[in-house]
């Protein structure tokens, strides 16, 4: 699980761009969203096209995200147990 | 004085002509169905196409099957058309009719079709040059004649809308007698994944304001109207088929694709459009909403029109139940639907309306036999591009004196002006040690953008969106102006850079997982809007993208609302990036790459204004733009431009040209320049700062620097035979760089 949570907080920082941020800046039981790194409904839709992109998984309703995306290591569970590549 | 509109042509999913339109209208049918003429996987969202081929639109207007034409250019000719015939203008005088047509799309069809051949073969390069918004409206106005001047305006899904304002402009200010406004936008795959990406799209009929709204579909279309002032529609017994009596921009300077829940925009522009008017909100009979069916603008225009009417919110409907999100059309196709319900004293309904919300209830029925007075018809882009129009019914005549917009001849002065180009960034170091290029193409010098950019806020930007915002903020730093009042800016292509890696991906990878992010910074009102929300300004903001006057046509907007009293501080901008790959592929085309040239980018940011200030470099004495003018009309605008300020030739120090070097640009510079402007020194800057199509931006501020510094640099003389003066009073700034768009700006010492 550590493997895939170092995986994907690097995979966020290509994604979305986030200059300046490296992987241990990222505490990967705070929130992505509201506080922590304060992300916004355009981060998410592009989270949303990495979870495809990157482990197959399809996410329809976006507010669906909202529940995964919670923190990275939420994100790392539900693609641990979804992923189908 | 009182703004006719005398004649009118749209085109949309409802079919070729006014009379189909109000007969589907009429019906309550729609015109939205399954995708039949664009060429996609998504078949799962309804779309609102016009009900034509390419080929019949081509068959109707008459042009041969080798003539490179766009859909959104035929479109745009089908409804021009409609609006010249009714109008009752001939070709013989369009040279007093200036055009302005709002787009974003432009040539993007042709290009997502054809985009790989660009890179990898030489087949389809004629489709190279028509990808620009430019390059579109000049192929709708060349198919008529030669009109006055020609302009595109590109905020995205208020570009129509907003052309129409800036046409009302050019005729309160007198720039133009007749003036015809509109946009014009067909469906692409590149737009159609772009909002899918941003998963705004619904895969039912939309269904505005409803509680199960869930997006919008898409829509194709185009339309014109011709404004006039009342005086002179009356001297050539023109008949009015509605007036526009008011108009607001405003931006809601919240998100790039999100609208603020109390829509400050939307109510900005509304109240301003009644304000102009002189109008009450009781006098308003009908909201042609934005009404697009996403959650977010239904709940947004809903909080905006309950803080402008409050309880009585008068009859709304979304006409984008027939039609479809015409996109950077909806603002002139809405406002011909606006004039046909007054025309036919009818409230059209807003389809599919079920379950009502926490929205404004709209009227789901039509309603016939209803006398409309007086109309607002709203348009919103991305970015919080929000404009509101106010039409009146040529039934009801009162409220003639009250309307408010007039124009002064304040002076206007350039308060800074600062730039991020071949030169060192932010420094005027170029007067005395200007670096010296001999690459055909170089880019554009970066300075650090940390001290001006937080991290967080530059995850979303690509080069030019920092570069903007830097070279703005410095330039406001400058002028001790922390908020301007107006925001103009001119691109050519926008952010390039992003537009080419959405269709990069769009064309290898397909029609799926697209990024968004991408998407959003294609529109090329992205970087107006990223300075208003940036900074918090909500007054009037424009983008305009044509070609090489991109930045001219911005200068000149914002010099009009200045002077037209929308604000009394403008920061007006002209930005432009060149990637390797568009260089590449504006070399086949012989725009770029001609021996002598160097190819660059820049971006140019000025604060102006009605005060001069500590610091202040000139002022803009006047400024004319111009559509394929002969050498007799120049001549005498110049020379009316130079007696209207108190000058003659003689006062001017030099001409500052967009010559570069090349062959190309001495045919359009240097041949003629003697009958033009005699023996005035010509000047030129491309060499320093490079060819782009805002380049013209550089030679605002290389003319300010040089009348601020009282001094020409030798590097800017062509020709040595004639030296500049010693201490300039007066520069011509000339920007001809195609041989078809033309502007003159006088610059004065101050």
């Amino acid at each position: 699980m550590e493997e895939l949570i170092l995986k994907l907080k690097n995979e966020i920082i290509e994604v979305l761009n986030l200059e300046d941020i490296k992987p241990e800046d990222i505490d990967e039981n705070a929130p992505l969203f509201g506080e922590g790194l304060a992300l916004d409904s355009i981060d998410a839709l592009e989270l949303i096209v990495l979870m495809e992109k990157n482990y197959g998984i399809k996410i329809k309703d976006p507010n669906e995200g909202k529940d995964i995306f919670k923190s990275v290591a939420v994100m790392a569970e539900y693609i641990s147990k979804n992923r189908t590549k | 004085m009182r703004l006719w509109i005398t004649g009118s042509g749209v085109i949309s999913a409802l079919g070729v002509g006014k009379e189909s339109t109000l007969q589907s209208l009429l019906a309550s049918k729609s015109g939205i169905s399954t995708v039949r003429y664009l060429k996609t996987e998504h078949t799962e969202f309804p779309v609102g196409e016009v009900p034509m081929s390419n080929d019949e639109m081509e068959r109707i207007l008459g042009i041969t099957a080798d003539t490179p034409t766009t859909r959104t250019s035929l479109m745009g000719m089908m409804a021009l058309r409609e609006a010249l015939q009714s109008a009752g203008i001939e070709s013989e005088a369009l040279p007093q009719v200036a055009l302005v047509s709002g787009t974003t799309v432009g040539g993007m069809d042709k290009s997502e079709q054809h985009y790989l051949d660009f890179l990898e073969n030489n087949e389809y390069n004629e489709f190279i040059r028509t990808h620009d918004c430019g390059a579109c409206t000049e192929m709708i106005a060349d198919r008529f004649g030669r009109f006055a001047s020609v302009t595109t305006l590109s905020t995205a899904c208020s570009s129509a809308a907003n052309a129409i304002i800036y046409g009302a402009r050019l005729i309160e200010s007198r720039s133009a007698d007749i003036v015809v406004a509109g946009g014009s936008e067909c469906i692409t795959k590149f737009h159609l994944n772009g909002f899918n990406a941003l998963r705004i799209l619904d895969t039912s009929p939309c269904r505005p304001f409803d509680d199960s709204r869930a997006g919008l579909n898409l829509g194709e279309g185009a339309a014109f109207v011709v404004l006039e002032s009342e005086q002179h529609a009356l001297a050539r017994g023109a008949k009015a088929e509605a007036f526009l009596d008011g108009y607001g921009n405003a931006c809601d300077a919240f998100h790039q694709t999100a609208s603020s829940p109390d829509g400050e925009g939307a109510f900005r522009a509304m109240s301003e459009a009644l304000r102009m008017a002189g109008l009450q909100p009781s006098d308003i009979d009908y909201i042609n909403a934005h009404g697009t069916g996403t959650p977010n603008n239904d709940s947004s225009e809903s909080a905006a029109m309950r803080r402008v009417f409050g309880e009585a919110v008068p009859p709304v409907s979304s006409t984008k139940t027939f039609t479809g999100h015409t996109t950077s059309a909806s603002g002139s196709i809405e406002a011909v639907v606006c004039m046909l319900a007054m025309q036919n004293s009818f409230l059209p309904p807003n389809l599919n309306f079920s379950v009502a919300t926490d929205c404004v209830k709209p009227i789901s029925e039509i309603r016939r036999g209803v006398a409309l007075r007086h109309v607002l018809c709203n348009s919103f882009g991305f970015g919080g591009n929000d404009s509101s129009l106010l039409i009146s019914n040529t039934n009801n005549c009162v409220n003639q004196a009250v309307r408010i917009p007039s124009h002064s001849s304040k002076q206007i002065y350039v308060n800074s002006v600062q730039h991020i180009s071949a030169q060192v960034p932010f420094s005027r170091e170029w007067m005395t040690n200007p670096v010296m290029y001999v690459e055909p193409y170089v880019r554009s010098m970066e300075p650090d953008y940390k001290p001006y950019i937080a991290p967080m806020e530059a995850r979303r930007m690509g080069r030019l969106l920092k570069r903007a915002l830097a070279v703005s903020k410095e330039a406001l730093a400058q002028s001790s102006i922390e908020m301007p009042d107006i925001i103009v800016t001119g691109t050519g292509l926008g952010c390039i850079e992003n537009t080419e890696l959405f269709l990069d991906a769009l064309c290898r990878e397909g029609e799926q997982l697209l990024k968004p992010t991408h998407f959003m910074q294609s529109t090329h009102n992205t970087i107006s809007s990223l300075m208003a929300i940036h900074l918090g300004c909500h007054g009037y903001n424009a983008t305009y993208a044509h070609k090489n006057i991109s930045f001219d046509s911005a200068l000149h907007d914002a010099l009009m609302q200045l002077r037209g009293g929308s604000g009394d501080t403008a920061l007006v901008g002209g930005h432009d990036e060149m990637t390797p790959s568009y260089y590449t592929l504006l070399c086949k085309t012989g725009y770029l790459g001609n021996d002598g040239e160097m190819a660059s980018e820049c971006s140019t940011a000025a604060v102006i204004g009605t005060e001069s200030r500590k610091g202040t470099l000139c002022r803009i004495a006047d400024m004319r733009l111009f559509y394929k003018p002969s050498v007799m009309q120049l001549k005498e605008a110049m020379n009316t431009m130079l007696s209207h300020n108190g000058l003659n030739v003689s006062s001017l120090a030099g001409v500052i040209t967009g010559f570069n070097g090349s062959e190309y640009s001495r045919h359009f510079y240097c041949d003629g320049y003697k009958d033009l402007f005699g023996d005035i020194p010509m000047l030129h800057y491309k060499h320093l700062f490079g060819e782009s199509y805002t380049s013209s931006a550089m030679a605002l501020y290389v003319g300010a620097c040089c009348l601020a510094e009282k001094h020409i640099p030798k590097s800017l003389e062509v020709n040595t035979s004639c030296p500049s003066p010693s201490a300039p009073q007066a520069l011509l700034l000339y920007n001809a760089d195609d041989g078809k768009n033309h502007t003159l700006t006088l610059l004065t010492a101050v």
